[in-house]
């Protein structure tokens, strides 16, 4: 079944070292979108949702937590799947955001298995 | 209160951490006096604040960051990489080494908040909190080829 991803992190470069470790951990998508912020991220899922949303937590504009929530208010973003990606690693923080309506956490510094741990289950 | 050798410790295996996990370079301790702190450099910084106050910094050659960038982006040794790219990748490099210490410090220091990372580039530059003001340096050598200093300044509460 075909997916699409978005990545959303302020740092371009961030952005890059994302994509190519999901490549690298062997998972295949058919479109994938970009987003420098959660604003941004939002406008986009409005119009061209994604089945599965890699966040970071910590950017201007709007943070990853509020994006979350705001994600989950859009009508065609019920299933789509978000995983945050941070240095944020407290267990406080991470079930906050899990109660928040987010389906994952992978924390930085991260390696492919761990991206291929925590997006098979979404990928059949 | 944790010892400043504890602080050294804490910063070193976080930096490894970090290397060995997405830059893929060998990072070793290395005196102080092997930086050349007059060479064109870039620092990178985070800023943090709740039971604990400061910032962390990372000081290395343009050359050093050049590398760094590329093993991120996994890139060849001699493509080329864009001044922007080089700068998201030391604050990344800021970003994920605070995130380790923070992890690190849970059990002393359950509450840190922390920053976006900055990053500068010039000649001698350093990192200043003024007076009360605890400084941890630890300076690493990368691939045998570069060396870095990870410059902990810190607070604690009363």
């Amino acid at each position: 079944m075909p997916k699409s991803l978005m990545i959303v992190d302020d740092s371009a470069t961030m952005r890059k070292i994302i994509m190519r470790t999901v490549r690298m951990s062997g998972l295949e998508f058919d479109r994938t979108e970009e987003a420098g912020n959660g604003v941004e991220a939002i406008e986009k899922l409005k119009t061209a949702p994604v089945d599965i949303v890699l966040c970071d937590i910590n950017m201007p504009e709007m943070s990853g937590t509020e994006m979350v929530k705001q994600a989950r208010q859009l009508p065609n973003c019920k299933d789509t799947k978000i995983i945050m990606v941070s240095t944020e690693s407290s267990q406080e923080l991470i079930d906050s955001i899990l109660a928040d309506g987010a389906n994952g956490y992978i924390t930085k510094p991260f390696t492919p298995e761990r991206f291929q741990e925590k997006l098979a289950p979404f990928m059949s | 209160m944790i010892e400043q050798k504890t602080y050294h410790e804490t910063v070193l295996d976080a930096a490894k951490e970090v290397f060995e996990t997405m830059i893929f370079m060998e990072i070793e301790p290395a005196a102080e006096t092997a930086v050349d702190w007059t060479a064109h450099s870039l620092l990178g910084t985070i800023t943090f604040k709740g039971d604990m106050e400061g910032c962390l910094g990372i000081s290395l050659a343009d050359s050093c960051a050049k590398t760094i960038a590329r093993n991120m982006l996994a890139l060849d040794p001699d493509s080329p990489v864009s001044d922007q790219e080089v700068c998201d990748a030391v604050g990344e490099v800021a970003n994920m080494v605070m995130g380790s210490i923070k992890h690190r410090l849970q059990d002393a220091c359950p509450d840190i908040a922390v920053s976006i990372p900055t990053v500068i580039s010039g000649r001698e530059l350093s990192s200043s909190l003024g007076e009360g003001t605890e400084k941890v340096a630890v300076p690493v050598c990368l691939n045998e080829e570069y060396t870095a200093v990870f410059t902990l300044l810190y607070r604690k509460k009363d």
